[in-house]
């Protein structure tokens, strides 16, 4: 079938088949291979996309379902010249990254939340990524990047 | 090949007519978290998914006539973050609340809950602690039934074929009520219900019980209000003896129904906990207040 969505900001055209997810449309028919496979059955949120803002696990998303809809991957939010985001750089910088494998899920995950709340609690920050599971940095560095990350967002926006 | 084919329907009347297609096995696709599940087991489950996810009105949550309707296709983030819902039935937010975690919240959808009708699926005790209608479309017409008499037992429901759960609702619990959930599991996010306790009460003027319902899921077989547990309550003044009598009466429930099985060992203590945890947290006694 035809997907038409808008990809990372862009109207996105491709042919693939109608029976599978939208993991599968991501990495192998649009080659986006930023969005992980791990489990899944949507335990792990390697997958995770955002779908009209709204995070969810790709693999449990029939591709059609997200068809004519918007869709961010890892890919969708970094800046034009495809440096680190703010975000992403803040978990460079306190070691939120060992693998890497769950990284893009993690990050959207992160984006998700401060885009619905700009001060989040470190109890909220845990909640937000009990989707997403780590196996290597236990997971404290992960909740700094994203509260250090909050809190200069503020700064700037404070300043602005 | 493509295993199975997609159709999105735009109104509930169209997804009914799409369901009775003759000739097509179809199947109701709603928030996809459990039917992604069951086609990676069998893809050739059905012809043809019919995709109610996007027609809004299955998505409205309002109040009508002293009851809040959930459309079914409401997704648990939808159910526990609004207003109407967090103020007349805390039981069912705080329900919602503990499924998966965000990515699975923002997809699964209320009446996929229920027709999925797992025995440990979270919104179920709470519904049925409200004493939810389910309101069905079929092509013959509308009609409307309890929960707890929908859901028959452990992934088995009284929804006709080509039949389509269009919404949820509950009369609003009389002033002064109030309601909780607790849930056990391995951990606090992304776990599966071990048990779970819903409750909803109010006390009178002097502070006696005059209402008090009691459910558990995880349990029992089929998911129904304990009346012999809400009988000992009520008329009574709440104080943790008699929570402590209501959590032995639960557990007695439990085994009755459900027979003795290899993990009652780890149930029987747990619920007896939960069960006075959630009424102290529905009638606060005298000593807390």
């Amino acid at each position: 079938m035809k997907y038409q969505l808008t990809l990372n900001g862009k109207p996105t055209e491709v042919e693939a088949p109608g029976d599978i997810s939208l993991l599968s449309l991501l990495r192998d028919h649009l080659g986006l291979t930023g969005t992980k496979e791990g489990c899944s059955i949507g335990e792990c949120g390697a997958c995770s996309v955002l779908l009209d803002h709204k995070l969810v696990n790709s693999c449990m998303v029939l591709a059609a379902q997200a068809n004519g809809r918007e869709v961010i991957t890892i890919e969708g939010i970094c800046p034009s010249d495809g440096s680190p985001n703010d975000l992403q750089d803040a978990f460079i910088r306190y070691g939120a990254v060992q693998c890497g494998f769950c990284t893009p899920g993690m990050v959207l995950a992160g984006e998700a939340l401060l885009a619905a709340d700009p001060q989040p609690t470190r109890s909220q920050i845990r909640e937000a990524i009990a989707g997403n599971l780590c196996r290597c940095t236990g997971y404290q560095q992960i909740v700094d990047a994203i509260e250090q990350t909050a809190q200069s967002r503020r700064e700037r926006r404070g300043h602005a | 090949m493509e295993k199975f084919a997609y159709i999105r329907a735009h109104s509930a009347g169209e997804a009914v007519t799409l369901l009775n297609e003759p000739g097509l096995k179809s199947s109701v696709l709603g928030g996809s978290t459990d039917i992604m599940l069951l086609l990676r087991h069998d893809a050739y489950y059905c012809d043809r998914l019919v995709d109610i996810s996007l027609i809004p009105e299955l998505h409205l949550i309002e109040q009508m006539d002293g009851r809040v309707i959930i459309g079914a296709a409401a997704t648990f983030s939808e159910v526990m973050q609004h207003p109407l819902i967090r103020s007349t039935a805390p039981v069912l937010e705080q329900a919602c609340r503990t499924v998966g975690a965000v990515q699975i919240r923002n997809m699964g959808t209320l009446g996929g809950n229920v027709i999925n009708a797992a025995a440990c699926a979270d919104s179920l005790p709470a519904l049925i602690c409200l004493d939810a209608h389910a309101h069905i479309l079929t092509s013959e017409g509308e009609q409307s039934l309890p929960v707890s008499r929908l859901v028959t037992s452990p992934n088995r429901t009284l929804l006709p074929p080509g039949g389509l759960l269009v919404s949820l609702s509950y009369a609003i619990p009389t002033t002064g009520s109030r309601s909780a959930f607790i849930k056990l599991g391995r951990r606090n996010a992304m776990a599966i219900s071990r048990l779970t306790v819903a409750a909803l009460g109010r006390v009178d003027a002097d502070g006696k019980i005059i209402e008090a319902r009691l459910v558990t899921g995880s349990a029992t077989p089929r998911i129904e209000r304990l009346s012999a547990v809400e009988n000992l309550l009520l008329n009574q003044f709440p104080t943790e003896n008699l929570f402590a009598l209501a959590g032995k009466t639960t557990v007695e429930e439990m085994i009755r129904l459900s027979g003795r099985r290899w993990s009652s060992e780890f149930k029987v203590p747990a619920l007896e906990a939960m069960t006075a945890r959630v009424l102290a947290q529905v009638f606060p006694t005298g000593e807390a207040a």
